[in-house]
């Protein structure tokens, strides 16, 4: 973050079209820690993961907490909300047994949704699923369940199945299920956690590089260093930052239910697997 | 030749690794659509189903964009 600090300093609008620091990652490390708890060091990420997790526990227990005759505006939203959740996805993909794993989806769908959030939310405008931490462990848990769960329902038939695949010629089979065995247990939980991820990542980089970029211009041709003319290029600058950001709004409640969705696609091939 | 070329050749990995999920999203978001006006009754099945698609799609793009870090 400091060096997004110091290359908005440093900034020559003669020479780029855009600002950046010279390594664009380091505009989503936070490395100050604001506050040290037994020793652990404390950074803004860290707060807001806190913050997500807490909103989640706080938006799902005020909507629910009293199930109102006439319910307001408010407790119809959190419904719909979590009803698409429990019919759409749950139920929709897992089928009648899908109810089990519906506040595991639910939780997953509300942090994920409040951590993408904070992407496009005044004066936060970070990301917390833009730190692969986050989504590597959200898939991880989700790998976890369904690795689990089929051998629970299944027994060993639920790996022969993947390895030995019936229906495939025996010459073909030694490589058919090595493919299928690579793709269930490492590829999946991989390209679930980088979906969301790169998604947050393309999405932050480009908001804060062009959003800097407006904003520099803009206080430049304020204080007369730029003519006008550069100072209309920051305006169309700033003009495709509002245009993405709308953009980023529909990203991020699609990634949110993309992962949710996923994860109830895993779930299901482990519950109903077919032999 | 080569040798000469300089800055991020990871960008034009990049670039090609998103032609073939560009595409794919392409065909799946237009026949979902085909299959949305012809029967507006399996609207809600359509789009989980194009979702899902592109989501499985889109995984080689997505590929492309961590190769292009680790490069």
């Amino acid at each position: 973050m400091d060096e997004l600090i110091l290359a908005i300093k440093e900034c020559d609008l003669s020479e780029n079209a855009v600002c950046a620091p010279e390594n664009v990652t380091e505009i989503f490390e936070y490395r100050d820690a604001i506050v040290k708890i037994l020793g652990f060091p404390i950074s803004r990420t860290v707060l807001l993961i806190f913050f997500a997790g807490f909103l989640a526990i706080l938006l799902l227990w005020t909507g629910l907490r009293r199930k109102a005759a006439r319910p307001s505006k408010y407790q119809l939203g959190i419904e719909n909300l979590v009803g698409f959740v429990r019919d759409e996805i749950a139920i929709g993909i897992i089928g009648p047994l899908g109810i089990k794993y519906f506040p595991y989806l639910m939780s997953l769908f509300i942090f994920i949704l409040i951590g993408n959030a904070f992407e496009v939310t005044p004066f936060i405008n970070f990301p917390i699923t833009s730190r692969m931490a986050i989504p590597m462990f959200l898939a991880l848990l989700t790998w976890v369940i369904f690795v689990v769960v089929g051998f629970k329902r299944n027994g060993i038939s639920y790996l022969t199945g993947i390895i030995w695949p019936p229906g495939v010629p025996v010459l073909l089979k030694p490589l058919v299920g090595f493919i299928e065995f690579v793709s269930t247990f490492v590829v999946r939980p991989f390209s679930l956690a980088v979906r969301l991820f790169a998604n947050l990542v393309a999405g932050h980089t480009m908001l804060s590089l062009l959003l800097t970029t407006a904003f520099i211009s803009f206080s430049a041709f304020f204080a007369g260093e730029i003519s006008a003319v550069k100072g209309l290029f920051g305006f169309a600058w700033w003009a495709l930052a509002l245009a993405i950001f709308l953009f980023e709004v529909v990203v991020v409640m699609l990634q949110a239910y993309i992962f949710t969705l996923l994860s109830a696609v895993y779930i299901d091939t482990s519950v109903n697997a077919e032999h | 030749m080569v040798s000469e070329l300089s800055g991020a050749i990871a960008l034009v990995g990049y670039g090609l690794a998103a032609i073939g999920p560009g595409v794919g999203i392409g065909l799946i978001a237009g026949n979902a659509v085909q299959a949305m006006a012809r029967q507006p009754e399996a609207a809600g099945m359509v789009r989980t189903t194009m979702f899902l698609g592109i989501a499985f799609t889109e995984a080689l793009a997505l590929i492309g964009f961590v190769l292009f870090f680790l490069a």
